[in-house]
């Protein structure tokens, strides 16, 4: 996989306009509730990282390694819908305003979108 | 595999790629967030400004909710290969299958309940006294929730299920 410079710049510009569609949702509302968007997609991955260490990928026919790479995935799913679940929340209780709500989820998803792309970019040459 | 099959149709065979599993336990997860969402949201929505009647979200509308986690617990937590090992002459047959069976019956007992009670706490509490439509959707979403809990316990199961045929395939 040929991820050049081009890529690395491309998606600090994602992030950079995924962060600034947050901090935008919540400092134009003097509210700073949808900063928890960015918390919880920051630890969306986590669960996948530490479920990928703690199994042995040496033995895939045994059944409880691959349970532990389970609940990461499941852990995983949990996050991302909560990411996009919580500013939806907040907007139904009149905690914040629709704007905000939809820039914080725009916002999040290009930040997690990240994310995942440069993981895709970069994980492959380690692994083999 | 074939030789103890159950249902007349084989299953499709695009249900056992290790591709379908992942996204299975995503999907599992997801749904499990959906639904737990919905009811956080139904409480939050009692607390705040917006509701307009003095109906709130009390410790009964969580019982169902808290029910159908552990139920789905209880149930995706157990080895699905020692369900099948009481034939006599496997490494599981002290007795191991009638345990995991009956520690199975109770996970599956506290999900039904958890979504039972829901509906009863919607009728009883919502439903009954006619309240209109905000109040409601407090019972309704209770509703929600622990269906969307039930089917992301049914999905995870379904997932981790295709596992099994997936390292059979493997080990031939």
């Amino acid at each position: 996989m040929a991820a050049g410079l081009k890529t690395i710049i491309a998606l600090s510009f994602v992030l950079a306009i995924g962060f600034l569609l947050v901090i935008l949702s919540s400092a134009l509302w003097h509210n700073f509730l949808p900063l928890l968007v960015v918390a919880t997609y920051l630890l969306a991955p986590l669960p996948n990282w530490i479920c990928g260490r703690c199994s042995n990928p040496d033995d895939f026919m045994e059944s409880s390694s691959n349970a532990v790479i389970d609940i990461g995935r499941f852990c995983t799913g949990f996050f991302v819908v909560m990411g996009i679940a919580l500013p939806v929340l907040f907007a139904h209780c009149g905690l914040i305003q629709v704007p905000a709500m939809i820039m914080s989820i725009v916002g999040g998803l290009l930040i997690y979108g990240t994310i995942i792309s440069f993981g895709m970019f970069f994980q492959e040459e380690q692994d083999f | 595999m074939p030789s103890h099959r159950l249902f007349q149709l084989p299953k499709p065979q695009w249900l056992n790629s290790a591709n379908m599993r992942t996204s299975g336990v995503y999907l599992s997860g997801a749904l499990f967030a959906l639904g737990l969402f919905f009811f956080v949201d139904a409480a939050a929505y009692s607390h705040s400004p917006k509701n307009g009647s003095d109906v709130h979200i009390k410790f009964i509308d969580w019982i169902p909710g808290i029910c159908s986690t552990l139920g789905m617990l209880v149930v995706n937590s157990i080895d699905k290969t020692r369900l099948t090992g009481d034939d006599g002459f496997s490494y599981s047959g002290n007795g191991v299958a009638w345990k995991a069976k009956l520690v199975l019956f109770l996970g599956f007992a506290l999900m039904a309940g958890g979504l039972a009670g829901s509906v009863t706490v919607m009728v009883l509490k919502y439903v009954v006294p006619d309240y209109p439509f905000p109040t409601l959707y407090f019972g309704v979403a209770n509703v929600i929730a622990n269906g969307l809990i039930m089917l992301s316990s049914v999905v995870l199961w379904i997932s981790q299920n295709m596992e099994d045929d997936y390292t059979y395939n493997l080990a031939l």
